[in-house]
C-alpha cells in the first residue's frame, strides 16, 4: 500500500515519528473520553446527582478536546509536509520537461503533461497526507484501545480482536472478486463511456449524412447500457464496503448483547461495560477511514507513479562537448554514418547518414512522405538522437561529438516546423520570444520584414494585441510569418531549420511567404526540408531522401543531369499529367 | 453570502437538473428513505446497546424482559450495513438514469449547432468539458444533494422525535443542531468560497499557461530558456500555494469547532437526561446511556454537511456552462423531395450576397455561377476569400443574405438535413468514430449490405488494406487508428459518400498537408469513382487541376478568373505562371 518512493522524502523520518506520537496521544485521549463518560454515566445510573458527576464530565470533555486538537495539529502538520514536498517534486518535474523538451511531451501527449503537473501533484499531495496519517492511526490507536478493552472485559476484546483480521480477510476477497468483474467489463467500459464523447465530436459528421437527429436515440441507449454495466459492477464493488460495514456494526451489537448477559449474571459492572461499549466502534474508526478515502489514495499512488516514470527519464548527456560561440563562413559540420531508430520501432528510420556542409549553405531535404525528412530535422536540431554505432561521427570544426543535443549547438538553431507554435502572449513578445531584450522599434521592423505590416493595422492593439489560442487566432500563413519575425530579429542564430513550412499553406500565400523568407535565408545555414518543388532551385546543394537513406546529393542541375531518382520523384510528384 | 445564494439562484434557473426531479420521483424519494435508515439503525443500534446494559445490569429477574433489546440490537446492526447498501446502489442508479436523459439532452442542444459544431468549439476540449460537466453533476447530487437531504431528514425526526419526551428539551436541540446544520455550513462557505474562487481562477490561469507553454517545449528548448519559464511559472504558483494553506488552515478550524459543537451536544445530552430520567440503579435512569450514546453515530450524518457546502462551488460552473447551452427545439418543416429519377441536379448561384452576423465585410459579393449536374468544378483562392463559407451556402446550411443558391430550382436552405441525399462533403479531417470500419461505412448508408460495402472499399482501393486488418471489416478504427494514414482516411470517407449515393460531392480542400505522390494517387481515385457526379473540389494549389472541366477563383469574395485549366494556361498570364510555381518549373 504504502509507496517505496515516499520513504525517500526528505524529512518522513521525522514525520512519521510525530505521528507515530501523535496517534498514541490520540489513542489515550479516546480511552479517557470514553472511561469519564462512562463513568458520568454509571454515576448517574447509580442515583448520585449531576453535581457529583461534574468533574467526569469536566475531563470527559477535556480529553474530547484534546482529541480533536491532536487531529487539528496533525492536519497542521500533515498540510504543510505534503504541500511543501508536493512543490518541491513539481519543481523538479516542470524542470525536467523544459529541460527534456519534445521528448518527453510527445511520449506522454501534451494534456497528460499538463495534468500531471497540476492534477497529479495534487493528488499525490492529497496521497502523502491520507496515506501518512491514516497508516500510523491503523497501526497504532485500535490496538492501544483495544489492550484498554481487555482490562475491562476480556470477552468483549476477543471478539474484536477476532473481527479485525476477518474484516481484512473478507474486504481482500470481495475486493478481489469485484477486481476481477470490473476487468472483465473494462474493455465494454471504455467503449460505452467513450461513444458520448465520441458522438460529439463526430456530430458534425453525422448532421452531413443526415443522421444526427436520429443519432440521438442511439445516445440514450448506449448510455443506459453504460448505467446497468455500472450497476452490475456497483453491485459487487461496493461488497467490500459493506463487508466493512457488516461486520463493524454487528461485532458492536454482539459485544452489547454479550455485555447484556455477563452484566445479568453479575460478572461484570455496568460501568467498565459502558466503557467497553463506547470504545468498540472507536476500535473499528481507523479502518473505516481507511478505507472511506481508499480511491482517492489510489489515484494519488497511480498519480505518483507517473510522475516519478517522468522523473527518471535519463537527460541527455554531454550537452557541453562543442564549443562553438558562433557559425561562422568558415565552420564546418561533417556527419558520417549515423543511424537512427525510434525507440517503439524495429526498423531504422534513417541509414548511413552521410554529407557535410560549410558556412552559409542552402540546404534541400526532399524525399516522399515517411522517407525521414522531418526525422533528419529532428536530429540536426538535437531533439532526437542517433543511436551509438561505432562507425557514427559527427563533427563541427573537426570537434567529435556525440550528438547535435549542443547547448552551443542549439543556441544557433532557428527551428521553423509546418505549423509554428504561437504563445499566448501579445504579437511583440511573440517575435521577441529569443530576443527578450529587443524594443518595439525593432519588433516592430522585423514584422514589416516578415510582412506582417496589414495584421499589425488590423489588430486592435497593434502589436500589443494578443494573439494565440484563446487571444486572436492567426492564420497558417501569419503565424509563420511570426516566426520568421523571430528570425529576423535574432540575428545571431545562424542555423535555420525548415520542417516543410509552407505544407498547410494555399499556392499564393505560399508564394508571397517566399519572398519575405528568401532574403532570411542569406548568410546563414540552410537546412529545408519540404516536397514543394519550386523550392529546390533556391537551394545550394540538394539531398534526396528514400526510405531513411540519402540516394542522391547535389546541386539541382547535377541532380537534373544525373536523370536519377531526383528526376523520378518529381515527375511523380507532377502527377505526370501536364 | 454571495456564494451560498449565487449556488440557489443557479439551481432556481436550472432547466437541466430539475425536470428530472419530477420523472424519477419515485426512486428519489427511495434512495433518501434509505439513506434516512441507514443512520436511523446506526443511532438506533447504539440506543438499544446503551439501554440494553443498562437493564441487564439493574439485574432483572426474567431474562426475557432483556430480550426485545437483544433483538433490535442484531437487527439494527444487520439493518445499518443493507440499508446502506441499498441506499448506495439506489442513488447511483437514479443519478445514472439522470445523466442517460442529461446526455441525450446535451447532444440534442449541440446538434442544433449542426455542421458549424467545430467552428464555435474549436478544440475537443470545450466538448470534453461538456461532457465532464454532466459527470460533475452527477457527483453534485451524489456528494452534496443526497447527503444534505438525508441530514435535514434526520434532523426533523430527532426534534419531533424528542419532542415526545420534552418540548424544551427539543426545542434545544431544534437550535443546537440548526447550527450544525444551517451555521457552521454558512459560515464555512462564506470564509471559504471567495478563497475558492480565488483558488479556481488562479488554478485556470495555471492550467492554461502550462498548456500553452508546454505545447510551445519545443521553443523553450532550442532557445534555452526554460529555466526562465519554471521560475516565472513558480512565482505564479506561489500564489495559488498560499491560497491552498488559507483553505486549508480554515478548513482544520471549522472542522475542530465542529467536533467541539458535538462535545457540547453531548454534555447537553447528559444534563438532560440526568434531569428527565432520575432512577437509582436501573429504572428511568435506564434511558441515559441509551440518549447520550445515540449521538456518537450521528456525528458522521452531520460533520459532512460544510464540505458538501463547500463543494458546491465547484458544480456552479459546470451548471452554468449547461444552462448557457441553447435549447433544443425540434421543428418540423416541409422538404423539398426531388426524385431521384427524374430531377436534374443543376445548382444555380444568382447575385449571391453574404457577410456573417456582426462582421461588416462582405465575404462573398455578387456571385454568379451555374453549376451543371456531372460538372467539375475546381474552386481555388487563398484562404480567407470565402470559399468554405460558399461552399457551406451551396449546401445551404447558411442562408444567402441576398441573391439565391438552388438547386433544381429550390432554395438549398430548405432542404435541412434532407440535403444529406443530394449532396456528401469530404473534408480535409475525416472524422471515424470509435467503432468498427464497416460501422464507419454505414454512416454512409445504414442498411447498405456488406457485399456492396466491399464493393466500394474496391472501387477506392482500399479492399487489400482492410482485409489484411486482424478482424478485417470489423475491426475497430480506434485500434487501427493509427495505421489509417492521411490518404487512407480520405479513401474511407469517399467509400462513406460512395454509399451515400447522392447526386453532387463536395471536396473542401481533402488533401491539404498531403505530399504530392499521395495527393496524386488520391486525387486520380476521387475523380475516377466520382464520374457520374457533380464534384464541386475546393482546392489550395493547382495539383491535379486537370482533372477539372472549369476552374475558378474566388478573389476577395468576388470570382475572379473562370475557365478550363487549359484556356487559362493559354489566355491568362497568372494562372500560367501560378502553375509554373507549383510545378517546381518555375
Amino acid at each position: 500500500m504504502i509507496d517505496k518512493t515516499l520513504m525517500t522524502m526528505s524529512g518522513i523520518k521525522r514525520i512519521m515519528s510525530l505521528l507515530a506520537g501523535l496517534a498514541v496521544l490520540q489513542a489515550l485521549f479516546i480511552i479517557g473520553q470514553a472511561y469519564f463518560l462512562a463513568r458520568a454515566i454509571a454515576g448517574l445510573w447509580n442515583g448520585h446527582a449531576l453535581t457529583v458527576q461534574l468533574s467526569s464530565l469536566a475531563i470527559f470533555f477535556l480529553c474530547y478536546f484534546l482529541r480533536q486538537a491532536v487531529v487539528f495539529f496533525r492536519e497542521k502538520i500533515l498540510d504543510e509536509y505534503a504541500a511543501k514536498q508536493a512543490g518541491l517534486m513539481r519543481e523538479k518535474l516542470l524542470q525536467k520537461v523544459f529541460l527534456l523538451g519534445p521528448a518527453v511531451v510527445q511520449e506522454n501527449g501534451t494534456g497528460n503533461m499538463v495534468t500531471m503537473a497540476l492534477e497529479g501533484i495534487h493528488q499525490t499531495e492529497n496521497y502523502l497526507h491520507l496515506i501518512l496519517a491514516k497508516m500510523m492511526n491503523m497501526m497504532i490507536i485500535p490496538w492501544l484501545i483495544l489492550i484498554f478493552i481487555f482490562t475491562l472485559d476480556r470477552r468483549s476484546g476477543v471478539i474484536l480482536l477476532i473481527v479485525f483480521p476477518i474484516i481484512i480477510l473478507f474486504m481482500i476477497i470481495l475486493g478481489y472478486a469485484a477486481q476481477a468483474k470490473a476487468d472483465k467489463q473494462y474493455a465494454a467500459f471504455q467503449v460505452l463511456s467513450n461513444h458520448f464523447i465520441d458522438s460529439l465530436s463526430g456530430l458534425a459528421t453525422l448532421k452531413l449524412f443526415g443522421l444526427s437527429k436520429k443519432y440521438a436515440t442511439s445516445i440514450y441507449q448506449t448510455s443506459e447500457r453504460f448505467r446497468q454495466a455500472t450497476m452490475s459492477t456497483l453491485k459487487f464493488a461496493i461488497l467490500s464496503t459493506f463487508a466493512l460495514d457488516f461486520f463493524t456494526t454487528l461485532s458492536v451489537a454482539i459485544v452489547a448483547v454479550f455485555l447484556g448477559f455477563r452484566l445479568l449474571n453479575g460478572e461484570v459492572f455496568l460501568f467498565p461495560a459502558l466503557t467497553a461499549l463506547i470504545l468498540a466502534p472507536e476500535f473499528f474508526l481507523p479502518l473505516r477511514d481507511f478505507a472511506g478515502d481508499y480511491h482517492a489514495t489510489l489515484d494519488g499512488k497511480n498519480a505518483l507513479q507517473a510522475i516519478q516514470k517522468v522523473l527518471i527519464m535519463p537527460e541527455t548527456e554531454n550537452r557541453t562537448e562543442l564549443s562553438l560561440s558562433q557559425w561562422q563562413e568558415s565552420s564546418e559540420l561533417k556527419i558520417d554514418h549515423l543511424n537512427f531508430r525510434y525507440s517503439t520501432e524495429t526498423d531504422f528510420s534513417l541509414t548511413d547518414i552521410t554529407f557535410q556542409t560549410q558556412g552559409y549553405q542552402k540546404i534541400g531535404i526532399i524525399g516522399a512522405s515517411g522517407s525521414g525528412k522531418s526525422t533528419l530535422v529532428n536530429l540536426l536540431s538535437g531533439f532526437l538522437q542517433s543511436v551509438q554505432n561505432e562507425k557514427a561521427d559527427i563533427r563541427i570544426d573537426q570537434q567529435k561529438i556525440s550528438h547535435l543535443a549542443q547547448n552551443d549547438w542549439q543556441k544557433q538553431l532557428l527551428y521553423i516546423p509546418q505549423d509554428p507554435y504561437i504563445f499566448h502572449e501579445t504579437l511583440a513578445n511573440n517575435v521577441r520570444f529569443y530576443e527578450p531584450a529587443a524594443d518595439d522599434r525593432q519588433v516592430l521592423a522585423a514584422l514589416k520584414v516578415a510582412g506582417l505590416e496589414a495584421l499589425i493595422n488590423d489588430l486592435p492593439q497593434g502589436i500589443n494585441t494578443l494573439i494565440g489560442e484563446s487571444g486572436r487566432t492567426l492564420s497558417g500563413g501569419q503565424a509563420q510569418r511570426v516566426v520568421l519575425a523571430r528570425a529576423f530579429l535574432d540575428q545571431k542564430r545562424k542555423i535555420l531549420l525548415f520542417d516543410e513550412p509552407t505544407a498547410h499553406l494555399d499556392l499564393e500565400t505560399e508564394i508571397e511567404l517566399k519572398q519575405n523568407m528568401l532574403p532570411l535565408m542569406e548568410n546563414r545555414l540552410v537546412f529545408f526540408a519540404t516536397h514543394r518543388l519550386h523550392w529546390m532551385s533556391e537551394m545550394d546543394f540538394i539531398l534526396v531522401l528514400d526510405h531513411g537513406r540519402i540516394v542522391e546529393a547535389g546541386t539541382l542541375e547535377e541532380l537534373q543531369q544525373q536523370q536519377g531518382f531526383y528526376v523520378q520523384l518529381t515527375q511523380e510528384m507532377r502527377g505526370g499529367k501536364q | 453570502m454571495k456564494n451560498n445564494f449565487s449556488i440557489l439562484t443557479y439551481f432556481k434557473k436550472d432547466r437541466w437538473v430539475k425536470p428530472y426531479f419530477k420523472k424519477y420521483r419515485k426512486m428519489l424519494f427511495l434512495a433518501l428513505f434509505l439513506g434516512f435508515l441507514t443512520f436511523f439503525c446506526a443511532g438506533a443500534l447504539m440506543f438499544n446497546s446503551g439501554y440494553l446494559i443498562s437493564r441487564a445490569a439493574s439485574l432483572p429477574e426474567n431474562i426475557l424482559l432483556i430480550y426485545v433489546p437483544i433483538v433490535l440490537t442484531r437487527a439494527f446492526g444487520i439493518g445499518r450495513p443493507v440499508f446502506r447498501y441499498l441506499e448506495r446502489l439506489i442513488s447511483h442508479n437514479w443519478v445514472l438514469k439522470m445523466t442517460s436523459d442529461l446526455r441525450l439532452k446535451l447532444y440534442n442542444a449541440l446538434e442544433k449547432e449542426g455542421i458549424f459544431l467545430n467552428d464555435h468549439y474549436k478544440t475537443g476540449d470545450i466538448l470534453g468539458l461538456l461532457s465532464e460537466d454532466i459527470n460533475h453533476i452527477q457527483n453534485l447530487y451524489l456528494r452534496t444533494v443526497f447527503p444534505t437531504a438525508i441530514a435535514f431528514i434526520l434532523y426533523i425526526f430527532i426534534v419531533i422525535g424528542l419532542g415526545f419526551f420534552s418540548l424544551t428539551f427539543a426545542f434545544w436541540m431544534l437550535l443546537l443542531l440548526a447550527v450544525i446544520i444551517f451555521l457552521f455550513p454558512l459560515v464555512s462557505v462564506l470564509i471559504n468560497g471567495a478563497h475558492q474562487e480565488q483558488q479556481k481562477s488562479a488554478r485556470n490561469e495555471l492550467y492554461s499557461t502550462l498548456t500553452d507553454n508546454v505545447l510551445g517545449v519545443s521553443d523553450w528548448m532550442v532557445s534555452q530558456q526554460g529555466k526562465r519559464f519554471v521560475a516565472h511559472y513558480e512565482r505564479k504558483e506561489v500564489e495559488l500555494r498560499e491560497i491552498d494553506r488559507l483553505i486549508k488552515r480554515n478548513d482544520r478550524r471549522h472542522n475542530f469547532f465542529l467536533q467541539l459543537f458535538f462535545g457540547v451536544i453531548a454534555m447537553a445530552l447528559v444534563v438532560w437526561t440526568s434531569q428527565r430520567f432520575v432512577g437509582d440503579h436501573g429504572g428511568a435512569a435506564n434511558w441515559i446511556a441509551a440518549f447520550v450514546l445515540t449521538l456518537f453515530p450521528l456525528i458522521d450524518a452531520f460533520a459532512p454537511l460544510s464540505d458538501a457546502a463547500q463543494e458546491t462551488n465547484i458544480y456552479k460552473d459546470s451548471i452554468q456552462r449547461l444552462n448557457r447551452l441553447p435549447q433544443a427545439d425540434i421543428q418540423k418543416m416541409s422538404v423539398p423531395n426531388l426524385l431521384t429519377e427524374t430531377a436534374n441536379f443543376d445548382l444555380e448561384v444568382k447575385s449571391l450576397n453574404f457577410s456573417y452576423e456582426g462582421a461588416g465585410k462582405k465575404v462573398l459579393e455578387n456571385l454568379n455561377l451555374t453549376i451543371p449536374f456531372k460538372e467539375k468544378i475546381a474552386i481555388l483562392g487563398k484562404s480567407g476569400s470565402g470559399k468554405s463559407t460558399f461552399a457551406a451556402l451551396l449546401r445551404g446550411d447558411l442562408k444567402p443574405d441576398s441573391g439565391s443558391v438552388e438547386l433544381n430550382h429550390f432554395p438549398t436552405s430548405d432542404f435541412g438535413d434532407a440535403m444529406s441525399k443530394y449532396m456528401g462533403v469530404i473534408h480535409q479531417n475525416t472524422y471515424l468514430f470509435h467503432t468498427t470500419v464497416l460501422n464507419n461505412l454505414r454512416i454512409g448508408r445504414e442498411k447498405a449490405e456488406e457485399a456492396e460495402v466491399w464493393q466500394v472499399l474496391e472501387q477506392v482501393g482500399l479492399k487489400e488494406m482492410i482485409e489484411r486488418l486482424p478482424e478485417g471489416i470489423n475491426t475497430m478504427v480506434d485500434e487501427a487508428g493509427l495505421r489509417f494514414s492521411g490518404g487512407e482516411r480520405h479513401r474511407l470517407a469517399l467509400a462513406r459518400i460512395l454509399l451515400q449515393q447522392a447526386p453532387i460531392i463536395i471536396l473542401d480542400e481533402p488533401t491539404l498537408g498531403l505530399d504530392p505522390i499521395t495527393e496524386n494517387q488520391l486525387l486520380d481515385t476521387f475523380f475516377e469513382v466520382l464520374q457520374e457526379k457533380t464534384v464541386i473540389w475546393i482546392t489550395h494549389h493547382l495539383q491535379g487541376v486537370s482533372h477539372s472541366d472549369r476552374v475558378i477563383f474566388i478573389e476577395e469574395g468576388r470570382l475572379e478568373m473562370s475557365g478550363s485549366s487549359g484556356e487559362l494556361l493559354v489566355t491568362n498570364a497568372r494562372y500560367r505562371s501560378l502553375m509554373a510555381i507549383d510545378q517546381g518549373t518555375a
